[in-house]
């Protein structure tokens, strides 16, 4: 392994990177629906529709920096969505002032994040 | 204003009634603490089960306890023995290292050897600069003078470096020579990489010698805020053998050097050969002066030994067949094993206390900024007296101690396949470079973390702590279920810990006709290991309460068991792998990884081991045929139905987070009886990598029959047995419904049949055409 923050400037593969995640991204925006949404709703950890599945992989495999987590301000009781960093020592950051009183609410909130972001880029 | 925050660590985790235990607590925002005893009972605070439940326990050091900030030396760096200041050069001198930087371009200043002091800007240093480039520096106490390389050093490659300094025309020349080889470095030889420099000035003064400045390889004197002493500019990297002489060499002298020859002129002040006193049984902390002087280093915050060195050839794979080879030592900035905090209170517990998980609970602060910590710490018997004994994982809990990996992880939320549920702790944790990482982490540099400690607070090792990748207790707030049920069961137990079976043996679980592990056993060292299936092969009688148990190994050393090592390679689960030629543990000699590679799956010792793990949904487990089996169906006596476990604090299922199964190829005990299986697991759960040959489309839950756990019997030689309960979750299932549920009869069914003083029920059955009722 490398540091985990070096200079990527000369990392050539990450415009390989970039394309295969254009090309992913524009079939993952075709599998965007309000069926897919709402079995995520009713189910965030369950099993999934393939359609569901693919979006799931996807978001979970963004760089870390891209990455979205839940923050339990009390466990059980109130949640919110941040955002990681992806640098060490520097904490996530908050993304909205929403606040979800269960942790799939939540989770559902990041997702509902997720799939905003996938289809505005 | 401060925010309140208290901190804590004990020397030791494992203490009977009456004996001194010391706290050392570091305090943000307050000087004063109360302190309660208290015995951890529950730890989860999932509201479909008991909550967090503790009791308070009278103790002559409850009340206030005076508490102060304490500072933490972060990093690992060597400190020579050099009491007539003889490395204090007053003349022409050398000095010479062979050298693996693993972060060169750092941002920040590194030393690899010198006596430097960087606040008194005094002494010498050879180091690497912000951007990366070798350099050599000294000062008197006002400016430094520096010559630095003209070619940047290339990251996780092996060089020869070397300054001269001749006092009398302060001629100063620095050598930098690549010395990689097909094996040692990241790069081969059709890189087109220059590792060449050769630099020179004049320099207008000889270094100055503060009598306070020690000598020290990878890192160099400094002051904190508080003008306490203290390491910086920590080097990343490895350091093979290295030396100083009180002459400045030739440049044909120090090829003899880099040519593997020990150097031996006169003018020899020291020579530190790095692969000196290895045994096959493990490493220590000295680094070892072969020159007349027997300078000595000793390392701190425990540098990795028996890494490979400069002269590698790739044809051994381990420190024990050609130390000659392994004189790497790897530094790390970041490493921590010791926090070193001075005591801030010494406890004799009360005689009376009853064998359990304990904790001093320190609060302080008002209203909202009430900072609350629990210490937490096991009391075994003062003699053992009961028949069943829960053993703390507590090796397994070291192993992820203060672990990061939903922060840092690239693919630990693709492995959970749910988001990090992440608490305030976890952030503050992240945020703060001073508690260490855990064997889950990788040093910032990209290496693996090998060396845990409970010498620090460990923030995981606390109970209401959830997992944030898979949002659910675990580790001690998980295993407290168990404790909580024993207590709701009026089951009499007393507790020990993975320490006691290390350095006691099977002698830690002899006395005990009934020994009950935690929901995720998974580190063990040999001696552990050995301990276990001597006992049970003894007669003893033995619960696998969890799953992913006795899966890695781990190392110990004798009269240190606040550290534990830990190696990784092969097929197992695994957050990072030891690079090849660094699989074997400095602590033992033992090879690091899975124990099934090294012919100890886990199915040998207790029937069932891992076939998968995930994160999300849990499953139930359905009774199977053996269970009506006259020989054991007294386990499932009263258990209304086929279902078991259909509701959990851990995903809602008593079969989740890690899976075991029966595997007969794998060592299964051939008489072994299945109970009841899981199935239905989501395609979050994948099969354990461990279990095949090539990675392809669907091994997932609802593909691959493999994912499920089995929960097994079989009965062992002299009255002995194993009851294996199949998954992690199973322990969170026992608290549901006011631990009235189907899981909690199985258990309870068990526990009494292995705690009774008789024969095992279902002994009597041994004709095949009686057995089936």
């Amino acid at each position: 392994m490398l540091p985990l923050e070096y200079d990527r400037s000369e990392d050539r593969d990450i415009i390989v990177r970039d394309r295969f995640d254009g090309f992913r991204r524009e079939y993952l925006r075709t599998l965007v629906n309000p069926e897919v949404i709402e079995e995520h709703r009713q189910s965030a950890l369950g099993q999934h529709s393939e359609k569901l599945e693919r979006l799931l992989i996807y978001f979970r495999q963004r760089p870390l920096e891209q990455r979205y987590a839940v923050r339990a301000i009390e466990p059980f009781r109130r949640y919110q969505v941040v955002r990681l960093s992806g640098r060490r020592g520097v904490p996530p950051r908050l993304v909205d002032g929403a606040i979800y009183t269960s942790a799939n609410d939540a989770r559902h909130g990041l997702f509902l994040r997720c799939i905003r972001d996938l289809l505005e880029t | 204003m401060t925010p309140v925050r208290l901190f804590g660590y004990t020397d030791r985790i494992s203490v009977k009634p009456g004996e001194t235990i010391q706290f050392h607590v570091s305090a943000e925002g307050t000087d004063t603490a109360e302190a309660q005893l208290v015995r951890l009972i529950h730890g989860d605070q999932n509201p479909s089960g008991p909550g967090f439940v503790e009791e308070e326990v009278a103790c002559t050091a409850n009340g206030r306890w005076r508490v102060e900030r304490q500072f933490t030396q972060v990093g690992s760096f060597l400190e020579v023995d050099d009491p007539e200041a003889r490395l204090a050069f007053t003349n022409s001198f050398t000095l010479f290292a062979f050298v693996h930087p693993t972060w060169p371009a750092s941002g920040k200043r590194q030393t690899i050897i010198g006596r430097w002091d960087g606040d008194r800007k005094q002494g010498y240093g050879i180091g690497i600069d912000e951007k990366g480039y070798l350099q050599f520096w000294s000062g008197r106490g006002e400016e430094i003078e520096r010559l630095t390389a003209t070619v940047p050093l290339q990251v996780q490659m092996w060089y020869f470096v070397a300054v001269t300094f001749d006092a009398e025309t302060r001629r100063t020349t620095l050598h930098q020579v690549g010395v990689g080889n097909r094996y040692n470095g990241l790069l081969g030889k059709v890189a087109l990489v220059d590792y060449e420099s050769r630099s020179s000035a004049t320099f207008r003064s000889m270094p100055g010698n503060l009598a306070s400045t020690p000598f020290l390889m990878a890192g160099s004197r400094s002051r904190d805020a508080q003008q306490r002493a203290c390491v910086s500019e920590l080097y990343w990297g490895k350091i093979d053998r290295c030396g100083a002489f009180g002459q400045a060499l030739q440049s044909a002298e120090l090829d003899t050097i880099r040519s593997e020859l020990v150097p031996t002129m006169d003018s020899l002040v020291a020579y530190w050969d790095t692969s000196a006193g290895y045994t096959d049984r493990g490493i220590g902390d000295v680094v070892v002066d072969v020159g007349r002087y027997k300078l000595n280093a000793r390392g701190y915050n425990r540098p990795v030994r028996g890494q490979t060195g400069w002269n590698w050839d790739g044809f051994t794979d381990c420190f024990r067949l050609a130390p000659q080879e392994f004189g790497g030592i790897e530094f790390h900035a970041d490493a921590l094993t010791d926090c070193n905090w001075k005591a801030t209170e010494t406890v004799v517990l009360p005689h009376g206390l009853k064998s359990g998980c304990y904790a001093m609970r320190l609060r302080s602060g008002w209203g909202k900024s009430v900072s609350e910590e629990h210490v937490v710490f096991f009391v075994r018997p003062r003699r053992p007296r009961a028949r069943i004994a829960f053993l703390f994982p507590t090796l397994t809990y070291l192993a992820f101690a203060n672990e990061r990996l939903s922060f840092d992880h690239p693919e630990r939320e693709a492995l959970t396949g749910q988001s990090a549920v992440l608490s305030d702790i976890d952030i503050e944790m992240y945020m703060r470079n001073d508690f260490g990482l855990s064997t889950y982490d990788m040093h910032a540099d990209g290496n693996g973390v090998c060396y845990s400690s409970y010498h620090r607070p460990v923030m995981n090792m606390r109970p209401r702590y959830r997992m944030p990748s898979l949002d659910v207790a675990s580790g001690l707030a998980a295993d407290l279920s168990i404790i909580a049920w024993l207590d709701h069961s009026g089951f009499e137990y007393e507790v020990l810990t993975d320490e006691d079976l290390h350095r006691d043996g099977s002698e830690a679980l002899s006395p005990y006709a009934c020994v009950i592990s935690g929901s995720r056993p998974e580190y063990y060292t040999e001696q552990m290991l050995d301990a276990t299936e001597d006992y049970i092969a003894g007669g003893g009688r033995y619960i696998y309460a969890g799953g992913n148990g006795f899966n890695a190994t781990a190392g110990i050393r004798d009269g240190e068991p606040w550290i534990m090592e830990c190696r990784r390679r092969d097929d197992g689960y695994k957050p990072w792998v030891s690079r090849y030629g660094e699989h074997y543990m400095a602590t033992d000699g033992m090879r690091g990884g899975p124990w099934k590679v090294l012919g100890r799956a886990t199915q040998k010792l207790v029937g069932i081991g891992l076939s998968s793990s995930g994160g999300g949904r849990s499953e139930l487990y359905r009774r199977m045929p053996d269970s009506y089996h006259r020989t054991v169906s007294w386990i499932t006596k009263g258990v209304d139905g086929e279902i078991i476990g259909d509701a959990g604090l851990a995903n809602d299922g008593a079969a989740g987070l890690a899976l075991d199964y029966y595997d007969r190829a794998l060592g299964t005990p051939p008489h072994t009886k299945i109970i009841a299986s899981s199935g239905g697991h989501t395609d979050s759960y994948v099969v354990n990598q461990q279990l095949v040959l090539y990675s392809y489309l669907g091994l997932y839950g609802s593909y691959d029959w493999r994912v499920h756990a089995d929960m097994t019997y079989f009965t062992a030689p002299h009255g002995g047995a194993v009851f294996a309960c199949g998954s992690v979750a199973f322990a969170q299932s026992l608290p549901i419904n006011n631990f009235r549920n189907n899981a909690s009869r199985v258990l309870g069914n068990v526990v009494e049949a292995f705690a009774g003083a008789g024969r095992l029920p279902g002994f009597a059955w041994v004709n095949e055409e009686k057995q089936w009722a």
